[in-house]
């Protein structure tokens, strides 16, 4: 996106919600004279033109060019500097049926607005100096997010509690240089004998720094989906649990052997978790070649999976064959579930949940257990700072990379610059996710710290 | 016109100016209150240090005095941060104050096209139309023309000092101020503002008792400052340290309400990293005691000066306080601590060759460019009058960068930054600080030198020859191989070291924190031909190699921002969405490039991603 295409000012508009049927949409607008504008297709009890910024308002948008009303709506009206862009904005929440929010978007370009491009509430946001680069992130994010969960997330970050957790380890790290500093810029018998570089701060932040560096796969999940995969015999019921999951028909039920040949993935979200759920191709020795390659495609998707869901046919109790494949799965990422359950006459083992395809019976079982993998659990309970961008963990990353070799270098008895340019590396990734730290910055930590000077 | 170039102030940075104007055969008027002050050390007596020690050596580098004024008169010498990285490392010396001011003096009067000449300059001549420098008008009303005019007016203009209750109107003690010249700069529309700094009291070397102090001596070896001398031969003193203590600190703050400093009669911001001790103290109360170093001013005088411990207390709060020090308890006060306030040239009205935007022809260098220091003094004062010649002869102005040399930090943080305390060069105001070593200043900076024409033919012979000799060894380092049978007369511990590199190179050898270049001398006739000061230059060349890329790549990052320029009268109005305080900054800097914008104090990022945004956007 090259943002200096863009004029600034004038007026947009654009559907802020998905396309698609719901229950309530919003348009939001933005730009210069847009709420004088919007009042001629606004009627009301109140007129909009001479509203107060934040103030609700009850009415029908008109097309201006017919006369006819487009939909009953309620209009949001925001006054500048007051307002998501820094701008004036009218938000108007309407119904989410595919003709009024066409109707309104039609209504709004004849009174003048433009169709908003991608981003570009943002952007004026963020030239308004309403949000620094972390907020437009975040911002970016919360509109692709797939989950209510990830919104939250996204906007966990633009309330700051990434910024200030990475703020206090920057914080830190500043110490850390201003000491190495000062010891650099005044002679041995200059400097504040206080002044010793302790190695404990910099493991300090490097522990610090981890903590904040294992949330990102947290993160991720959240915002990409974990990856879950349906395996287990042929006829096992797979297709049907899968179509279960999704709460729709999606894959092909039958009594035969190895129906299911190529994979098919579903994106669903259970208890506002993403997960990407994959039906697999029944594994049996097979000489078709077609159903061969379903089959080592389903090892790969198994692989690459997050949570992995064998599924035993109730009818025949677990066979030598699964318990064979069983063995082979990793305990953590595994959830063994016996189907059937409604026409299984053996027993159940305790650590299976018992599952019916057909009746749909023990599918809260299974999806709690689902969220519980994904690690979900933990993160909804705790207020930690999440990295959710990829930009975010590898800045993180390289400034961790960076901590550890100035520890090396210091045990190594490397001389103190060379120490140094470790140090400040890590200091400018940090940097380059809050914000740089200058050489005034440095030079006041020292003074201010330190009692230097003959 | 009288005159080619007039120079304005007989302090480091007029020495260095007049002498590089009159050295490349411009007539050139050197006007100073007195000429017997010139080149005197105003505060301590001593010349170098750290990242200052670096600037010493590349003012001798261009072709300046200072390094050959203190290497004839140092008194003692020491390599300082040997502990702590070579890069970092730098000389600094004790001075003959007495001999350093006669040197100086001498030196100018022995210049060809120079001439000294005693008085005040209190007025300007200005073109009709005020933009373009004519000339000078002194305080006994002479006249002098000239089209080039380098000002350096130290501490002395409209120059207060202070003693408690006692003020003067002197820039040091016991000299009168420059009068008038402020309120003209004024006048013709400069911002002048205030700074501060002070010096502690000179003490009779009799009446101290040193067995009650540590003794400090220096450096057996001396490493000549300039690159013209292989060595210097002169006498060594040593230094002594003492250190206050609660009783000092309590008379301290018993009296703090007489310093004028905390009683609000100085308005002037005074150094950070330079305080006086009734700051160390109010600032730092946890602190149980301060260093003091008794250093000798020179090697025919009795006075001593108290490096640590400035002050404008009283005088008689002084002497209590000094009383209390272990060693000064029977101490006769000399001249007494004092502080200084005076006027200065906010330094952002300053083209990066030092030359004021306003009026074409005059330079500004030194103290009154707000910076403190003998050594900051001087690299100004030999960029302005390099850039007073190229501007009359009508050649393109010297700009060094800040990858080249500390001088070009320096200016680049003045012009750009501006000041509001006296400002001194640090390593850390040095991104490049890695590539800035001292001993590397010839490489950095003879050709440039030689290019303007300033630099002694002896200089640069001995620079060529230095080149030569080091490639050479550079080159054979990376030849030569390590063999088992020269490592073999070779004794214990280092034989093990070398054995590992067996088969390396010498070169790659030398990267290994624990073995040193020296250890090839047994191994080659060049190398063991070559000085230990060479060869430590090359060794540091191989192990720094690394650490420099990284530190460049580091650099890098943000030279992107320096490439993008910012049109010279841009209307930052006209930007929507930067912040109230940032618009202002980028108003009174009117940086040239987003790098220049960066380094801003207190500009936040966001403004910096908008103007970039803006600028792009008019392409
Ligand atoms: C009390 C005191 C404390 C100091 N403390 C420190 C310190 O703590 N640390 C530090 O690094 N440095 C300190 N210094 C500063 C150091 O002395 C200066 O930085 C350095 O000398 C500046 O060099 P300069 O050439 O700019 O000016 P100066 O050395 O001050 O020389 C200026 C010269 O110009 C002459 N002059 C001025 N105006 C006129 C005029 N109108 N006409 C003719 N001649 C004029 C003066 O007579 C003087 O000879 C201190 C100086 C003083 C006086
Ligand atoms: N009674 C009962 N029948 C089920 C249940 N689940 C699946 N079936 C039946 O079992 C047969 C196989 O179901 P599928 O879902 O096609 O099995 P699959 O594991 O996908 O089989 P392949 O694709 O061939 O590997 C169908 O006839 C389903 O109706 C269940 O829970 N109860
Ligand atoms: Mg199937």
């Amino acid at each position: 996106m090259k943002y200096y295409e863009y004029d600034t000012d004038d007026m947009i508009a654009a559907l802020a919600t998905p396309w698609g049927e719901s229950a309530l949409a919003v348009i939001r607008t933005s730009g210069d004279g847009c709420i004088e504008a919007l009042s001629p297709c606004f009627r009301g009890k109140d007129n909009l033109s001479g509203s107060d910024g934040y103030s609700l308002h009850f009415g029908r948008i008109i097309d201006p060019g017919t006369g006819n009303t487009v939909d009953q709506v309620v209009a949001g009206v925001y006054r500048k500097p007051k307002s998501y862009t820094g701008q004036d904005m009218v938000e108007i929440f309407c119904h989410g049926s595919m003709p009024g929010i066409t109707g309104i978007l039609d209504a709004l370009r004849n009174t003048g607005f433009r169709d908003a491009a991608p981003g570009e509430f943002t952007l004026r946001a963020f030239l308004n100096g309403k949000m620094d680069l972390t907020g437009a992130e975040a911002v970016n994010e919360i509109i692709r997010a797939k989950s209510p969960q990830a919104m939250g997330l996204a906007l966990e970050r633009l309330s700051g509690s990434v910024f200030n957790s990475i703020n206090s380890i920057k914080a830190l790290v500043s110490g850390i240089l201003a000491e190495i500093e000062l010891q650099l810029d005044y002679a041995e018998d200059e400097a504040d004998p206080e002044a010793v570089l302790s190695t404990g701060k910099i493991e300090t932040a490097i522990s610090g720094l981890k903590e904040l560096a294992s949330t990102y796969r947290i993160g991720k999940v959240i915002q990409e989906g974990v990856r879950a995969v349906l395996t287990g015999r042929t006829n096992a019921g797979k297709s049907s649990l899968f179509n279960l999951l999704n709460r729709a028909e999606r894959a092909i039920v039958s009594e035969y052997h190895g129906t299911t040949r190529d994979y098919i993935e579903s994106l669903l979200v259970i208890s506002g978790i993403p997960v990407k759920l994959y039906d697999t191709a029944g594994i049996r020795v097979s000489d078709h070649p077609v159903e061969a390659e379903g089959i080592k495609k389903s090892g790969e998707i198994i692989e690459a999976s997050d949570i992995i869901i064998y599924l035993v046919d109730g009818c025949d109790g677990l066979t030598a064959e699964d318990r064979k494949r069983i063995d082979l799965f990793d305990r953590k990422k595994l959830i063994k579930v016996w189907n059937k359950s409604d026409i299984s006459t053996k027993e159940i083992p305790e650590d299976y949940i018992a599952v019916s395809s057909l009746t749909g019976s023990g599918l809260d079982d299974l999806e709690k257990e689902i969220v519980s993998r994904a690690g979900a659990e933990n993160i909804m309970l705790d207020d930690r700072a999440v990295i959710d961008s990829q930009r975010q963990k590898t800045l993180i990353d390289s400034a961790l990379l960076s901590l550890e070799n100035s520890l090396s270098a210091i045990r190594g008895s490397m001389p103190l610059d060379v120490v140094a340019v470790d140090i400040k590396e890590a200091l400018d990734s940090l940097g380059e996710i809050t914000g740089e730290i200058t050489t005034a910055d440095i030079l006041d930590l020292m003074f201010s710290r330190f009692c230097v000077g003959k | 016109m009288d005159f080619d170039a007039i120079v304005i102030g007989g302090g480091h940075a007029g020495i260095e100016a007049g002498l590089a104007l009159a050295r490349l055969s411009y007539r050139t008027l050197f006007i100073t209150q007195n000429v017997d002050t010139i080149g005197k050390l105003s505060c301590n007596p001593a010349v170098g240090g750290l990242s200052k020690g670096n600037i010493v050596r590349e003012v001798d580098a261009l072709g300046g005095e200072m390094a050959n004024l203190i290497d004839s008169t140092m008194i003692q010498f020491r390599m300082l941060n040997k502990s702590r990285g070579p890069a970092v490392q730098a000389p600094r010396a004790q001075a003959d104050k007495f001999a350093y001011n006669q040197l100086a003096k001498w030196t100018l009067e022995r210049q060809d096209n120079l001439q000294l000449f005693q008085d005040t300059v209190t007025d300007f001549i200005l073109n009709s139309r005020g933009n373009k420098i004519e000339g000078v008008i002194t305080e006994r009303g002479r006249r002098f023309t000239a089209n080039a005019v380098v000002l350096t007016t130290g501490t002395f203009l409209e120059g207060m000092i202070f003693i408690g209750d006692y003020t003067s109107v002197s820039g040091r003690i016991g000299e009168p101020a420059a009068l008038g010249l402020g309120v003209n700069l004024r006048k013709m529309g400069f911002s002048v503002g205030r700074l501060k700094t002070g010096t502690p009291a000179r003490v009779r070397k009799g009446s101290l008792d040193f067995s009650k102090m540590e003794r400090q001596d220096g450096d057996g070896e001396i490493i000549p400052f300039s690159f013209s001398r292989d060595n210097v031969e002169r006498p060594q003193l040593p230094c002594h340290i003492t250190y206050t203590n609660e009783k000092t600190h309590q008379v301290i703050r018993d009296n703090i309400g007489r310093s004028p400093l905390f009683g609000g009669k100085i308005s002037g911001k005074g150094p950070r990293y330079c305080p006086s001790i009734e700051d160390k103290v109010v600032r730092f109360p946890d602190k149980l005691r301060h260093q003091v170093f008794v250093e000798p001013e020179g090697l025919e005088s009795e006075e001593m000066y108290l490096n640590g411990i400035s002050s404008s207390l009283p005088e008689d709060v002084q002497e209590a306080f000094l009383k209390t020090l272990p060693g000064l308890e029977k101490v006769e006060v000399i001249r007494p601590g004092y502080a200084v306030e005076y006027d200065f040239i906010d330094p952002r009205q300053l083209k990066p060759y030092l030359m004021t935007k306003k009026i074409e022809g005059l330079f500004v260098a030194g103290q009154t460019n707000g910076t403190s220091g003998y050594e900051e003094a001087a690299c100004q004062g030999l960029m302005a009058g390099i850039n007073a010649s190229l501007y009359l002869a009508g050649r393109g102005p010297f700009v060094l960068g800040r990858t080249e040399a500390y001088t070009g930090v320096l200016i680049d943080d003045l012009v750009t930054l501006g000041t509001e305390e006296p400002y001194r060069m640090f390593t850390s105001r040095a991104e490049h600080r890695l590539s800035l070593r001292h001993d590397t200043a010839d490489r950095r900076l003879m050709p440039k030198s030689k290019e303007i024409g300033l630099l002694r033919n002896e200089a640069w012979e001995k620079f060529q020859e230095k080149l030569s000799r080091t490639d050479e060894v550079r080159e054979l380092l990376r030849q030569r191989r390590v063999t088992e049978s020269e490592i073999k007369t070779v004794d214990g511990a280092l034989y093990t070291v070398l054995k590992k590199h067996i088969g390396k190179t010498y070169e790659q050898t030398i990267k290994d924190p624990d073995v040193t270049i020296e250890t090839f001398r047994d191994f080659d006739d060049v190398i063991d031909r070559t000085s230990k000061e060479w060869l430590s230059l090359v060794e540091l060349d191989i192990k720094y190699e690394g650490y420099i890329d990284r530190q460049e790549r580091q650099v890098k990052r943000f030279e992107k921002m320096e490439k993008m320029k910012i049109p010279e009268n841009f209307n930052y109005d006209t930007v929507d969405g930067i912040s109230t305080e940032s618009r202002q900054k980028f108003k009174a800097v009117m940086p040239a490039t987003i790098g220049q914008a960066t380094r801003i104090s207190g500009v936040r990022n966001s403004d910096i991603a908008v103007l970039m945004i803006y600028l792009g956007r008019k392409k």
